[in-house]
């Protein structure tokens, strides 16, 4: 026994907080009291309780425990999950008072416990998806595995419940050889020890003292009864999964965990949850399947036996290919290679489990417990699906894949084989990770192009069809009120006229929400009204609508119903302009009436690779509208991200069936309501300064503060005879608002000028010679 | 033949050839835009966009825009155009490491040239204390780190859109490099946002700091520069090493003494055989500087392509001849 010992810096003993209170048996005791306590509260409740309306018993065992706890910290600190783990906690008091007996050869099989987790657990989820998830069963499940995990404690020594029967046994022994974190001791001290305290302290009946040399902690739990027993064990911090970088005695079991496990949870959830949730669900192999033998309420289970069946096929193909290819014995290629796939399940998972916490799994916690403990909490979630940042831990899947590739090779390093070969194993055995990235981007792909299955359709229909039957009505009241005459211009918008009058949220569209097509879009609406700010949506009319893209192409707009309005929506795969035309006919006892609404739109988004060349600023020149109105643009404008500002120049060339107009007025009105009018002259140009018209009080001042304004140009050959063409244009103010030279020359000088001070100060502190103090007498 | 080349490469004077290296990559970086040079925009070197007639784009700019699209699209397909930056700025990397520094980074030359101002005025250097040296070289990753995460925290809508390129925003490249071609129009403090106004703030403060920071100390700035940080993320990967023989110094230290950033390891470490720190700019000047015949070189491909020699070492310093030129 040692008593005292110079700590590591990476010693976690060492560190101030967590050294204390692992080291603290009173600590752990209460901890474990604490959670043996909820357990078997959850237990009761749940008998207690056994209607939908107890929220605790699934909280507590699916919320926290299940799958956040363990799938948290198993690929972080390791096996802590187990070292609170009532069963092992009671089991060790069990085993002590016990029968002490061997357990009998056969049962010294680490294939039970996996077994028990694959078939009875995730086979019987998928296969009968409502079964687990009452409370009464939950209870029932955990108070069964109670009772068998006592009487095995009574019967056997040494805890072999928890190594050979427990159902995440051998998981948690397995997941966690990527903790970042390891129990060893120092072995330097251990050298002279004739006591093994931390091995007669230890109710597993290990060796902590032989840990470091064997590069492994066998089935240890980390309850940390050998730190407390003995100074010389260490809780060291490593690189994440350093263990798997070298050589350590290797067992199939865990292995076969990594490749159960990854087919009976990832794989087989995008199986019978992902892809059975699109449109083409009925076609994929297990429905079939299912079908044909007339078992398709059972579909979810043929699923989980076809994901397990890819899974193992893939796993043990590439891995028998790469023992091939580097000339070694399969078992040993199976043992050595096999634990690369470690980190495709667990990050996966991690990243799934703690999305859901954020969404909604925080709020049954909370929920759950102030139930069990009679309080009255209100709680809501901490995100909302479909929240931005929640798609980042999407990233830890990809993650989790890309160590599996870094694991691949050093897991090869162990292996002598020449290069070449070495590079072909490589990559048969990432056949399993092959497979697992193109499920991924196959069940992207199918929800990308057949959508997904909608849910409840007899409902979603009639819902519908109680929108349409409405909406009539409500336009045609607009109508009656005779809001909109016919001879008032239409133009075209970027904002939703419905939230701008509501006045919600300004210039978040691009940002849009939800918004996961894969080609970007744009939408636009058509609108009337004389305040720009608040204008309305335009009721049914005949119109006719069309775009020019960027190749100056012409293109049908999409036209769907949002909301109760009209939204007109246009690809933007690439950056450069799309002309907008909304085109409409009114002939009336007086007069013929043309209208035309244009919307120039510049698509500038960062990250698209398309060059600006100076065919981007060619006009697009229509024959379908016989009125235009074109922007001349200037040499400055060279990027896509060119912002009209104020005090700038605007030139326009009105065209009439493609010549220059000239003596046609053109309108142009602020948001603020400030019009003028100008003339177009013999070329048919017409030119202005955009004012500036406001002038904000400076802490509310904005430079993204974009102002609209709607050009309209009048044309009236006859009396009879009037084209109107609409033209809407969107500023910012000028940089010079709000960029001041001034202050930047001051505060560059001032900085120059002090730290010149300080240079030369402290130099001449340093260069000062040598001066004896003086002692005043 | 060969051996004749190499004595040749070996005993060059180095600090020659670094200069010309570094003036035309300066007229190349800084105003290749009048001779219509465009290297794309993925450079590992500070070439400032911000700088209309630079002849390529410092990677920085377009990683920071890349990021800080929505997350949904940037974890979408756009993902893909992120993953394409990085490995175009890794080719370029990979064929000169941390050399981008030493000979091709207009801004690093900038400093060089500032440091000859100096010289040639007889004002001494000033240099920091190991301590301070240790404490002041992690800035450069909580620099790396603003460049990663504002973007990424804007793409989830943590931070306003005003925090665009927020590192460009406080870096002194963006108000100096303009300079180059007579554009003054960065030496502003942008009042639109309480944001904006406090990052152009502190990027004149820098900018100031940069010019008396690289007037007293050499290569000031690429001490904390974040692009530093993130080549030396990849700098194993490259196809160009500085590597020492830790059997073969002597540890006089006189690498250490011609050494512009300080790093004291290429004096004290004789048991690493990969000798390129963080702060290093594989200017070479060590190598130059060493006596000891194939103590330090810098190697292609595992080749050794410079390497310290005796007669080198005697040749630059001027040893031989009375009226040899002196190397630095």
């Amino acid at each position: 026994m040692v008593e005292f010992i110079k700590r590591d810096k990476n010693d976690i003993f060492n560190k101030p907080l967590l050294g204390f209170l692992l080291k603290n048996r009173k600590f752990l005791m209460s901890l474990r009291v604490v959670v043996s306590a909820l357990f078997f509260y959850g237990i009761y409740y749940g008998f207690a309780h056994p209607g939908k309306e107890n929220l605790f018993t699934g909280a507590l065992f699916w919320g926290i425990f299940w799958a956040l706890f363990m799938v948290a910290t198993l690929p972080s600190f390791g096996r802590i999950f187990c070292g609170i783990c009532p069963h092992g906690f009671l089991g060790k008091y069990i085993t002590k008072y016990g029968l002490q007996k061997t357990m009998p050869k056969w049962m010294q099989n680490r294939y039970i416990g996996i077994t028990l987790l694959v078939i009875g657990w995730w086979g019987i989820y998928y296969t009968f998806p409502s079964f687990w998830k009452s409370p009464l069963t939950t209870a029932l499940l955990f108070y069964g595995v109670t009772l068998l995990a006592f009487t095995f404690y009574i019967i056997y020594k040494d805890m072999s419940y928890c190594k050979y029967i427990c159902p995440i046994g051998t998981l948690t022994r397995a997941y966690d050889k990527l903790s970042f974190t390891k129990l060893e001791t120092y072995t330097d001290s251990c050298k002279d020890c004739r006591t093994f305290e931390c091995a007669s302290a230890c109710s597993y009946n290990l060796k902590p003292f032989s840990f470091a040399k064997k590069n492994q902690a066998d089935d240890c739990t980390l309850c940390m009864d050998c730190a407390t027993s003995c100074e010389a064990v260490k809780f060291t911090l490593t690189k994440p999964s350093e263990q798997l970088f070298s050589r350590f005695k290797t067992l199939n079991a865990e292995v076969w965990t990594y490749i159960l496990i990854l087919g009976a949870i990832p794989i087989s959830m995008s199986f019978a949850h992902g892809l059975n949730r699109t449109k083409i669900a009925d076609s994929m192999i297990w429905n079939q399947t299912a079908n044909y033998f007339g078992m398709s309420e059972y579909a979810g289970g043929f699923a989980f036996a076809y994901a397990i069946f890819f899974t193992i096929f893939f796993s043990v193909l590439g891995l028998f290919l790469a023992s091939k290819v580097l000339k070694k014995e399969y078992t040993l290629t199976f043992a050595t290679l096999g634990y690369a796939y470690a980190p495709l399940f667990i990050l996966g998972s991690l990243g799934h489990t703690l999305g859901s916490f954020f969404t909604s799994d925080y709020q049954e916690i909370v929920g759950g417990f102030a139930q069990a403990f009679g309080l009255v909490v209100e709680v809501e979630p901490l995100a909302h699906r479909g929240d931005s940042w929640l798609s980042y831990f999407g990233v830890l899947k990809w993650i989790g894949v890309l160590w599996a590739f870094i694991l691949i090779y050093k897991r090869m390093k162990l292996i002598e084989a020449s290069k070449v070969r070495k590079v072909f194993a490589y990559f048969f055995s990432s056949f399993l990770l092959f497979f697992f990235i193109g499920l991924n981007f196959y069940s992207g792909y199918v929800f990308k192009t057949y959508g997904a299955k909608e849910r409840g359709d007899s409902m979603h229909k009639s819902a519908m069809g109680a929108l349409k039957k409405e909406r009539p009505q409500s336009e045609g009241s607009y109508a009656k009120r005779g809001q909109m005459q016919e001879s008032e211009p239409i133009y075209f918008t970027l904002t939703d006229p419905k939230k701008a009058v509501s006045g919600s949220k300004r210039g978040s569209m691009s940002h849009g929400s939800g918004d996961k097509k894969r080609v970007p879009s744009k939408e636009a609406w058509l609108v009337y009204g004389k305040d720009i700010t608040n204008a309305k949506a335009i009721p049914e009319i005949q119109i006719e609508t069309f775009y020019y893209d960027t190749k100056k192409k012409p293109n049908e707009l999409k036209v769907e119903m949002k909301k109760g309005s009209r939204v007109y929506s246009f690809e933007t795969p690439e950056n450069g302009y799309y002309n907008l035309y909304a085109k409409s006919e009114i002939q009336t006892d007086k007069e013929f009436l043309y209208k035309v609404a244009k919307l120039e739109y510049l698509s500038g988004r960062h990250g698209v690779e398309t060059l600006y060349s100076p065919k981007v600023k060619e006009r697009v020149l229509t024959d379908k509208t016989k009125i235009d109105l074109i922007r001349i643009k200037k040499d400055e404008e060279n990027s896509f991200f060119y912002k009209s500002v104020m005090g700038e120049e605007l030139a326009f060339k009105a065209l009439f069936e493609s010549l220059p107009l000239r003596d046609a007025t053109l309108v142009i009105t602020m948001q603020s309501g400030w019009s003028k009018k100008v003339q177009t002259d013999e070329d048919g140009v017409a030119k202005f300064h955009i004012i500036r018209d406001y002038f904000p009080e400076w802490g509310s001042f904005d430079k993204r503060h974009k102002e609209e304004m709607l050009l309209t140009l009048f044309h009236m050959p006859k009396e009879s005879e009037q084209y109107i063409l609409t033209y809407p244009l969107s500023f910012y103010p000028n940089s010079s608002d709000y960029a001041s030279y001034g202050y930047a020359l001051l505060l560059i000088s001032l900085t120059l000028f002090i730290s010149g001070v300080i240079v030369y100060r402290f130099r001449k502190n340093r260069t000062k010679p040598f001066s004896e103090l003086r002692h005043e007498e | 033949m060969k051996s004749k080349i190499k004595k040749i490469i070996n005993n060059m004077n180095l600090s020659r050839v670094r200069f010309w290296i570094q003036l035309f990559s300066f007229v190349l970086f800084v105003y290749g835009g009048y001779f219509a040079i465009d290297l794309g925009s993925k450079l590992p070197i500070f070439t400032c966009p911000y700088n209309e007639q630079s002849g390529a784009t410092c990677y920085l700019i377009p990683l920071q825009h890349q990021l800080s699209m929505p997350a949904q699209i940037l974890l979408g397909g756009a993902g893909i155009s992120v993953i394409v930056g990085l490995v175009t700025f890794l080719f370029w990397f990979i064929f000169l490491n941390k050399a981008w520094c030493g000979y091709v980074c207009p801004f690093g030359t900038f400093q060089d040239w500032l440091t000859s101002l100096r010289k040639s005025m007889g004002i001494r250097y000033s240099t920091y204390t190991q301590n301070q040296f240790e404490r002041l070289s992690k800035i450069k990753y909580v620099l790396l780190a603003i460049v990663l995460l504002a973007p990424l925290l804007m793409g989830v809508g943590a931070l306003g859109s005003e925090w665009s390129a927020a590192f460009c925003q406080i870096c002194p490249a963006r108000i100096i490099s303009p300079m180059f071609s007579g554009d003054l129009s960065q030496w502003k403090i942008d009042f639109s946002t309480k944001t904006s106004m406090i990052l152009t703030a502190i990027g004149m403060i820098f900018a100031g700091l940069f010019l008396v920071g690289s007037f007293i100390k050499k290569r000031f700035f690429c001490f904390f520069c974040p692009m530093s940080a993130l080549h030396f993320i990849f700098s194993k990967f490259s196809i160009v090493q500085l590597t020492k023989d830790g059997s073969k110094c002597s540890t006089c230290g006189d690498c250490y003494a011609v050494c512009d950033m300080q790093i004291k390891d290429i004096a004290d470490d004789v048991k690493s055989t990969n000798i390129l720190r963080d702060d290093c700019i594989l200017c070479l000047k060590c190598v130059a500087a060493c006596p000891e015949n194939d103590a330090l070189h810098f190697d292609i491909f595992k080749i050794r392509a410079f390497s310290s020699t005796r007669e080198g070492f005697e040749k630059r310093m001027g040893l031989h001849k009375p009226k040899g030129d002196s190397g630095e």
